[in-house]
């Protein structure tokens, strides 16, 4: 059996073939080419994408650009959450590469966070990690760190350094033994139905009689619509870094092995294509 | 522990307490629903004469040093306590004296000085991350345009603005509502228990009740423009005669 450490590998190094491309009514000076790009999973599409900009600066008059923004298919792309769950959540059931459309104009303000310098990304990605302790430790984890250890943090995703990142989230996925997981899961489940962008509560890894909670016991107590009544076909898939894991699978392995960087498990239930 | 924390239960019947005072105030909280939930916030719109400083540089560094700071626990409650205490009566008037630098970088829209009237959504949304209250807010121009970050930033009365930018309990950040899913600004309630704990303990020694929300509220709310009359905690008095709380033990406990 391969050790549960090479997950957070495999999950760390995902990829997804993407393909921008630049929006028609851009006013450009010649043609703008299409820019491929491996974009990482776990980070943030405004962390990944300077050569992009670059790449569609040059054909493109400094007065005519703004904020750059990505739409896929008319959806406005939230780059505060993580590449992977905007894959999963919008585009896991097309033909690869993942093609965006970038923008410099009409910055959706109603929809989208603005996001000028990285330094926005780090304060919402600390904001993240902050948010999943209090619901871990009681934000005694992170309030211990120093300021050094919450730089090292984010310098890990930043610069894609997995063993800089872990050598310091791993304190993040401690918990005494004896309670057998965090006191809650972060966790957030995304889902088509409703406006409301995702649900989060507060949920144990452990029953009050002592099992292990499994994904399948999250989402019955969530959104038991995710699930098919008995007897009847699959509806939906329930998704986790591109992949479904089994509904069986206990809640604090998850969490602490399929979580994105910024310590939350993000979970997709996406209605599997009828046609 | 449970002392300083707020369950969603509590909250909900805070909020319902704030809502019967606040129909008999009219001014204006209201209910929203989340379809198909038994979720929801508190939502009150305002008008506001609002003066934008447009000489207050505000870049990145303020708010890097400000996520950098965060997490230190190396400033008390009393801070947060003086700065909220310290509010002028028309703090929506506001002056652009206190910032000394002069340059004049041009990241306001808006010319340096001019007075406007400005709309102003505030959401009371429940965080179970942190169990407790957050507030949530947007503002717009009577023409519709929303505020940017930075002006919402430069709105801020001086003596706020100081307090928030140089002490970690409450910084103002744009992210995402979450049960709407827009941008809106927001205080963060990671300190929220550190200075809602003195006052609770006071009034559980002095064995009175308090609405937390409505606490809370007083505290926070000024900060971005949200004064709670004064007639809510007399209310308070009169609706429960069992209990001894005053304005002036409330502000009292708030200043000890």
């Amino acid at each position: 059996m391969a050790d549960d450490k090479d997950v957070l590998r495999d999950v760390w190094f995902g990829r997804i073939p993407t393909c921008f491309t630049l929006n028609q009514d851009e006013i450009t000076e010649r043609e703008a080419e299409p820019y491929y790009l491996l974009l990482p999973r776990v980070s943030y599409l405004t962390l990944v994408t300077d050569k992009v900009k670059k790449h569609f600066l040059k054909v493109m008059k400094t007065e005519d650009v703004e904020e750059m923004w990505f739409e896929y298919e008319g959806t406005p792309l939230k780059w505060h959450y993580p590449i992977g769950l905007l894959f999963d959540f919008h585009a896991s059931n097309t033909v690869l590469p993942w093609t965006i459309t970038v923008h410099f104009k009409n910055f959706p303000d109603s929809d989208l966070l603005h996001c000028q310098s990285n330094s926005v990304i780090e304060a919402h990605f600390m904001s993240s990690i902050k948010e999943a302790d209090a619901l871990k430790h009681k934000s005694q984890v992170i309030n211990d760190m120093q300021k050094k250890d919450h730089k090292q943090l984010w310098m890990g995703l930043q610069n894609d350094k997995f063993d800089q990142f872990w050598a310091m989230n791993r304190k993040l996925m401690e918990y005494p033994t004896e309670e057998g997981g965090f006191r809650y899961i972060p966790f957030r489940i995304y889902q088509t139905l409703s406006d409301r962008p995702f649900i989060q509560k507060q949920f144990r890894p452990v029953s009050s009689d002592g099992n292990a909670h499994t994904l399948g016991d999250l989402l019955k107590e969530m959104y038991p619509a995710a699930l098919p009544n008995d007897g009847e076909p699959k509806r939906n898939q329930v998704v986790i870094h591109g992949i479904e894991p089994l509904l069986e699978t206990p809640l604090q392995w998850l969490s602490e092995h399929l979580s994105h960087p910024d310590n939350f498990l993000h979970i997709c239930v996406i209605p599997i294509p009828t046609d | 522990m449970s002392l300083c924390l707020l369950d969603e239960e509590n909250f909900h019947q805070c909020c319902q307490l704030l809502l019967q005072q606040s129909d008999e105030l009219r001014d204006g909280w209201s209910w929203e629903p989340i379809q198909g939930t038994e979720e929801g916030y508190l939502r009150k719109t305002a008008l506001r004469s609002v003066i934008i400083d447009a000489s207050i540089k505000w870049d990145q560094e303020v708010s890097r040093s400000d996520s950098e700071t965060h997490t230190s626990c190396d400033s008390g409650p009393d801070q947060q306590k003086q700065c909220a205490l310290a509010a002028p009566s028309d703090a929506d008037i506001i002056a652009g004296d206190i910032d000394e630098n002069d340059e004049d970088d041009g990241v306001c829209a808006v010319s340096a000085g001019s007075s406007q009237v400005l709309q102003y959504e505030y959401h009371i949304v429940y965080s179970c991350s942190y169990s407790s209250p957050v507030l949530y807010f947007r503002a717009c121009t009577l023409e519709g345009r929303s505020l940017s970050l930075e002006e919402v930033w430069s709105s801020v009365h001086p003596n706020f603005r100081l307090q928030l930018q140089h002490s970690p309990l409450n910084t103002i950040t744009q992210q995402e509502h979450p049960l709407l899913g827009q941008p809106f600004f927001m205080l963060h309630p990671c300190r929220t228990e550190e200075f809602m704990r003195p006052v609770l303990q006071a009034a559980q020694d002095q064995h009175r009740t308090v609405n937390y929300i409505l606490t809370w509220l007083s505290v926070v709310g000024p900060l971005v423009g949200l004064d709670i009359p004064l007639q809510y905690s007399v209310q308070l008095h009169h609706a429960a005669p069992s209990q001894t709380d005053t304005p002036d033990a409330l502000l009292h406990s708030l200043s000890s």
